[in-house]
């Protein structure tokens, strides 16, 4: 770019009132980049006949090859219409839904937005949702009807068929303002019954109030909609570089026809007429059948011109037309062989639709000096925070929005919307540059010196041979060497400089716009993360501290000095000196304090700006692996730099070790793994989905079978090997009695443990998993007991845990369970998880675990330990740790040991631990005592798990729904077929949206997001949360048995079973014993020799 | 004399042959090809997709089929089909190409598995995934062995891969406690068994919480339990010690 524009973009940036921060929002394909292109090519930065093609502000390769915007780009254009001088901050964004975040950050850091509608297409979901993005945000939008083109070419409609056309997609654009407009009266009226019951209506005034009879009609509406007699709707087709608003012809018509302009500008869309014999322009086009006003005088002319110019290739009519309209178009466009080179050389002269725009842009949209004190407060109160109840200091600074004011001694506010990764290549610190004078001059000294040394070095060289310089020249030689290695690397210093170094590191520009104040390069600042608090600091800060001094440290607060500043020119950047309030910038070397999104701000009394509102929330998740598992250090690093680098991915690792990326789709999760091989990480990759966990539990008995008909009434089928052999499945030495209970015995025959699995009820499993911090104080207190130590406990732990055993008490009813609390012995696994140990050992009475709330009283010494103890815990951990279904952990299971006998002689376990009888356990050939025991115990455990009727656990997510009323039904069609279950719908309070509840097993979530989106055309967008874990009622292990289920599903059964399908994914992952044949049918193999 | 030409060699086309040798004699029964293993497994539980045809011959290929006295008198039962379960049950066989791979990629897995199971990353002290482990696996070219248990290929595993990756076995957590005289004696002989002493508290009686080996675990216990005569305490605190619950990058 030339020295010329830059010198006037930097006088303009001064000027707050003659600059407009935009953006151009759309529904994917709608054309936001070709406009821009169309915008960009008026200031000369890329030629007009590449306009459209190009796309300029696409500058990733894989935006170019997609054809779709991934990013959102800012460039700084001119524009000067009459006197007036502009500086247009344009920023494109993309469209494709799985970016929206990408338009959250651009829309933050507006004042106005283009909104472009396809003429064809008309309002798409993503068109309702930027609209609403924008009204979120406060931001006045624009409208842009683009493609109008396409009307006549493709679907050749007549002008008078296009006008209708063109109304309705008016109309739709105005009704979804509409239902936004009338969301937000109801949402504020429900706001104030709720918040001020007490204080009247009549009490306040202003045009805020609205009671309940007249809400909606008495806010005035009418300046929210589009018009295009209002002059905030363009008609363009950027590809063809055309656009207009009807002023434009209103002028031109007022002139030749002697109508005022004014009157034509109201009259010129909407149902007029014109009468020609009266001279007048009359009411009632439509019922009347005569040619509305608009298609008179301006829709018949652009379609005469594609007539003759597109479809009749009428070169006479052309170039009546073209001197008709007093434009010049070259002799080598009119005889270019395509149409639409000659075309966009008339438009382009005639309507160009950069000044049309940009025009409309300027006239409309407020510069960043007239933001609305409503939207300050809203930028400025952080989440439910109302901003009166703001600290004083902040409340302040609202002036500061208010002036916006580029004076030196107003406060620096400035806010960080996104980090974005620049290529260190196209940092204009590091481009090529001519050099100046001096460093010619530089260059050359050095040139002259070096080529002395080497003179020097040669000549001594040359007479190595003579005695007298011998011993002199040898020991030079080094030293004239080191001199030309020092001379050398300075001349590459000065050449590449910094150059190298940066290659390896990424850097990270952050972008950003001015509130208020000027950001100077080397400024100290402080850089406030998202939830810093501004009244902390404010109290723990000395009074009138300035950046500058040495600041105690402050949660989510940093101190840094400005490094470089830029102006966003698309793919370039340009080095700036300082950037004066209003404006959109670049700020270097923040990669440090910045994660995402920052405040930056040199008073500490700025409030963080309130969190961007992203449309889409991550939801894809996958499971990400280097190709080489030693590349693994580099992986994480690129998923660090990548999470900075963009607002909406997620990245974290999981318990499992696996590393996990989450992205708003599927477009978004191409476009991160593109960024990590290529950019971050710089290896190969593998994506796969991610590794869904299980819990293993049992239940009751169910009371009837899988046709539902009750249980035990029915025939047995006697098929053999169809029945269950209920003995078959346990190995010898195992007695597992009707009602599950289970006697082992060690392999050395010296103790004997009986078993017996219960389920627990479900609310004590959730009370279970809600306080493991209790369980773990309490086991704490435990060991130390054992060791004859205490250990305080504060009253506040010691009432959580007193409130936790008698809600425990509570759930646990009914002489099952009686007195069950007490006799608890441990939980499990990792000592806190969600089973029980209970010891129902009639003769056994260890020290309770609830030992720490009773400490005042006496204990009974009769409470004693027997040996061993630990090993009966510590094979019930185990099994906990592993069920029997797929070696997950168990949850919700109560391990009840009935009995536990130690036959042998007592002085053997007395003397055990001591030296001589050591030699009696190592002797014995099972392993030491305790080790058997732990298995023995986690055997029994096992089977008697096993001899419940068992079902594995799901992790389920609840998963919220938005989606229009249209498409319900497949909404509920790709629920249904993931095995999802719909908890309620109802519909949005003011719109036509529906708010579904469901949950969906993880299992089933992979590409969920995608299908929903793709089934309902984007109309739907689901959000999941984890929520808990779900039975699932299918039994994995069951087969058919009664006459009705072998009928109902064959003999196999495995249709069905939901349960055994995940079982067996587990299994088959672990490497585990899968239940299957490895070939279905042995008649149906063909075995072909391989000398055959 | 058989001659042994093109025109007379009959082949067998999906057929597996399971031999028994039993009161003297061969017999063999003709099975279909991939089904044995099944069958052993407790998979598949129909005979009749195992057994091609329930007599049972002398010699498969040469289709004699074996004499009636001859089995009565090495089974003691006239039944063929209890005749074919036995042979199915206990007999050798050819262990077909898609037994033998399904097997070994089992075990393949099985192995991964348990080297997951039991390792960690030193540096972010989790977990590798199963998924990683069998690449790495792959890389170093590993074979599994058919007839050695997964958990012994598994240490084998470990220690090959410690080349290739960062990789260490899981660290155990352990808390002793001795009486002070035992501790002073036996602490340098501990010492050499810890990786990593957490804390460390010598008052009227040694305390310590450290990290080990898993592989010393037994030394470390037998060593307490005999030099201190069970006044020595041992607990396990955890039995890997890994990073717990999910970490956001940032």
């Amino acid at each position: 770019m030339g020295h010329t524009i830059l010198e006037r973009i930097i006088a303009l940036q001064k000027r707050t009132s003659n600059i407009r921060n935009l953006c151009i929002l759309a529904h994917v394909d709608h054309g936001k980049t070709t406009l821009a292109d169309c915008l960009v090519a008026s200031n000369g930065i890329i030629s007009s006949r590449l306009a459209g093609k190009l796309r300029y502000l696409d500058s990733r390769e894989d935006e170019q090859i997609r054809g779709i915007t991934m990013k959102s780009s800012a460039i700084s254009l001119h524009y000067t219409t009459g006197e007036d001088e502009y500086l247009i901050n344009l920023i494109d964004s993309p469209g494709h839904v799985d970016f929206s975040s990408e338009v959250s950050t651009a829309v933050r850091l507006c004042d106005g937005a283009i909104v472009v509608v396809d003429a064809v297409e008309g309002v798409c979901p993503q068109t309702q949702v930027v609209l609403r993005q924008a009204w979120l945000e406060n931001i006045r939008p624009v409208l842009v009807i683009n493609k109008i083109d396409r009307l006549i070419v493709e679907l050749k409609l007549t002008s008078q068929e296009a006008f209708t056309h063109l109304q309705k997609i008016l109309e739709q654009v105005n009704a979804v303002t509409g239902t936004l407009f009338t969301s937000k009266v109801l949402e504020e009226r429900a706001e104030k019954d709720t918040g001020a019951p007490s204080s009247c209506p009549e009490n306040s005034n202003g045009d805020q109030v609205y009671d309940w009879s007249a809400g909606l009609e008495e806010t005035d509406d009418s300046d929210l909609y589009f018009s295009p007699d209002r002059g905030n709707v363009v008609f363009a087709s950027a590809i063809d570089g055309w656009g207009f608003r009807i002023h434009q012809f209103a002028e031109m018509y007022s002139q030749k026809m002697g109508i005022r302009s004014s009157v034509l500008l109201k009259t010129l869309w909407g149902d007029f007429y014109l009468n020609l014999k009266a001279k007048k322009i009359m009411k009632g086009a439509q019922s009347k059948g005569k040619k509305p006003l608009f298609v008179q005088l301006v829709l018949d002319n652009i379609w005469s011109l594609y007539d003759a110019v597109v479809t009749r290739r009428d070169k006479e009519k052309v170039e009546k037309m073209v001197t008709s309209l007093g434009l010049k178009v070259m002799a080598r466009d009119l005889r270019h062989s395509d149409p639409k080179v000659l075309l966009s050389a008339i438009c382009s002269q005639w309507l160009p639709v950069s000044q049309a725009v940009l025009s409309m842009v300027c006239e409309k949209l407020p510069s960043p000096a007239e933001m609305s004190s409503e939207r300050v407060e809203k930028l400025m109160s952080v989440g439910v925070r109302r901003f009166d109840s703001l600290h004083e200091k902040t409340q302040e600074l609202k002036k500061a929005f208010l002036d916006c004011s580029a004076d030196g001694t107003a406060p620096v506010i400035v806010f960080v919307s996104k980090m974005f990764a620049v290529d260190p290549k196209s940092l204009p610190q590091n481009k090529q540059r001519p050099l100046t004078q001096e460093e010619i001059a530089q260059r050359r000294e050095l040139a002259r010196q070096r080529h002395a040394e080497r003179q020097t070095t040669n000549q001594s060289a040359e007479t190595p041979g003579s005695p007298d310089d011998g011993g002199a020249s040898i020991p030079s030689t080094p030293a004239t060497n080191s001199v030309t290695d020092t001379l050398c690397a300075q001349t590459e210093a000065l050449s590449v400089k910094a150059a190298v170094e940066d290659e390896s590191k990424e850097h990270f520009v952050a972008f950003a716009r001015v509130y208020s104040g000027v950001i100077r390069k080397g400024q100290r600042v402080f850089v406030l993360g998202p939830k810093y608090d501004p009244s902390l600091a404010l109290r723990t800060l000395p009074e009138g501290c300035s950046v500058a001094d040495e600041l105690p440290a402050i949660p989510h607060m940093a101190c840094c000095t400005v490094d470089r500043l830029y102006l966003l020119m698309g793919r370039e950047l340009d080095e700036l000196d300082e950037v004066p309030s209003g404006n959109v910038l670049g700020i270097g070397g923040m990669e440090e304090f910045i994660l995402k999104s920052a405040t930056i701000s040199t008073s500490p009394a700025c409030p963080p700006f309130t969190p961007l509102n992203f449309e889409a929330t991550p939801i894809v998740r996958v499971a990400i692996e280097p190709k080489h598992p030693s590349e693994m250090p580099k992986l994480v690093r690129g998923m660090k730099l990548l999470n900075q680098a963009d607002p909406c991915a997620e990245v974290l690792i999981q318990e499992t070790g696996e590393h996990v990326l989450v992205t708003a789709g599927e477009v978004h999760l191409q476009r991160c793994l593109d960024d990590l091989r290529e950019r971050f990480a710089k290896i190969e990759i593998s994506a796969s989905e991610p590794i869904i966990p299980f819990r293993e539990t049992i239940i009751r008995p169910p009371k009837v079978d899988m046709v539902n008909e009750e249980m035990g009434k029915q025939q047995k089928v006697a098929v053999i090997h169809q029945v269950k052999d209920d003995q078959s499945k346990y190995p010898e030495g195992i007695q597992v009695d009707s009602t599950g209970l289970v006697i082992l015995t060690t392999p050395n025959k010296m103790a004997t443990v009986r078993v017996r699995a219960i389920p627990l009820p479900e609310q004590v499993t959730r009370l279970l998993e809600d306080n493991v911090e209790v369980i773990r104080t309490m086991e704490q207190f435990s060991t130390f007991v054992r060791e004859g130590k205490t250990l305080d406990i504060n009253q506040k732990i010691l009432e959580n845990i007193q409130d936790f055993k008698v809600k425990l008490e509570s759930h646990l009813q009914g002489h099952k369970w009686r007195g069950a609390v007490e006799r608890i012995w441990a939980f499990g696994p990792r000592r806190c998880g969600p089973n029980i140990l209970l010891n129902s050992i009639e003769s056994y009475r260890r020290p309770s675990i609830w030992q720490c709330l009773d400490q005042e009283k006496e204990r009974p010494e009769t409470l004693t330990f027997r040996d061993f103890d630990n090993s009966i815990v510590s094979g019930f951990q185990l099994a906990t740790l592993s069920g029997p279904m797929c070696e997950e952990p168990l949850m919700g299971v109560c391990f009840s040991i009935e009995t536990w006998d130690m036959n042998f002689q007592k002085d053997l376990v007395d003397k055990e631990p001591s030296t001589d009888t050591q030699s009696g356990s190592s002797v014995d050939c099972y392993g030491p005592f305790s080790g058997q025991l732990i298995a023995t115990v986690k055997e029994a455990c096992r089977y008697a798990f096993q001899a419940q009727p068992q079902r594995l656990m799901a992790a389920t997510y609840t998963c919220e729904i938005m989606a229009t009323a249209e498409v319900l039904g497949r909404v509920y069609g790709v629920l249904s077929k993931r095995e999802g279950r719909v908890l309620h719908e109802e519909m949005k309070e003011g719109t036509d949206m529906f708010i579904i509840k469901a949950v969906l097993p993880v299992a089933e979530s992979f590409g969920f997001a995608d299908e929903i989106r793709k089934r309902t055309s984007g109309l739907a967008s689901p959000q999941l949360v984890f929520s808990h874990w779900e039975v699932i009622s299918s039994d994995p292990l069951w087969v058919p048995t009664t006459e009705e289920e072998y009928l109902h599903f064959g003999e196999k059964a495995d249709s069905s079973n939901q349960a055994l399908k995940y079982m067996n994914a587990v299994r088959r992952r672990k490497g585990l014993y899968v239940d299957e044949k490895i070939v279905e049918h042995g008649e149906k193999q063909r075995t072909l020799g391989k000398n055959k | 004399m058989s001659i042994f030409t093109p025109t007379n060699q009959i082949r067998l086309t999906n057929v597996a042959v399971v031999r028994m040798k039993k009161g003297g004699k061969r017999f063999e029964i003709a099975c279909y090809k991939n089904k044995v293993m099944s069958w052993r497994s407790g998979a598949e539980k129909d005979l009749d997709e195992v057994l091609q045809t329930n007599t049972v011959f002398v010699n498969v290929s040469k289709g004699q089929v074996a004499k009636k006295d001859d089995l009565s008198v090495a089974f003691g039962t006239e039944d063929l089909t209890e005749i074919c379960k036995q042979i199915l049950a206990k007999g050798e066989l050819q262990v077909s190409d898609k037994e033998r791979h399904s097997q070994l990629e089992q075990m393949f897995r099985d192995i991964a598995t348990i080297v997951a199971e039991k390792c960690v990353n030193p540096e972010t002290k989790r977990p590798y995934t199963v998924n990683l482990i069998e690449r790495a696996m792959k890389d170093i070219h590993y074979s599994v062995k058919a007839n050695k248990s997964t958990k012994q290929q598994a240490l084998e595993v470990i220690k090959q891969l410690k080349e290739s990756i960062q990789i260490q076995r899981a660290h155990m957590r352990l808390r002793f406690v001795l009486p002070a005289k035992d501790g002073k004696r036996l602490k340098e002989k501990l010492k050499t068994l810890i990786k990593v002493v957490e804390s460390e508290d010598f008052d009227d009686q040694l305390e310590m919480v450290c990290l080990i080996d898993p592989g010393c675990f037994r030394e470390i216990d037998e060593l307490i339990r005999c030099e201190t005569k069970g006044k020595g305490t041992l607990e396990v605190l955890s039995l890997k010690d890994v990073e717990e619950g999910d970490e956001r990058l940032e």
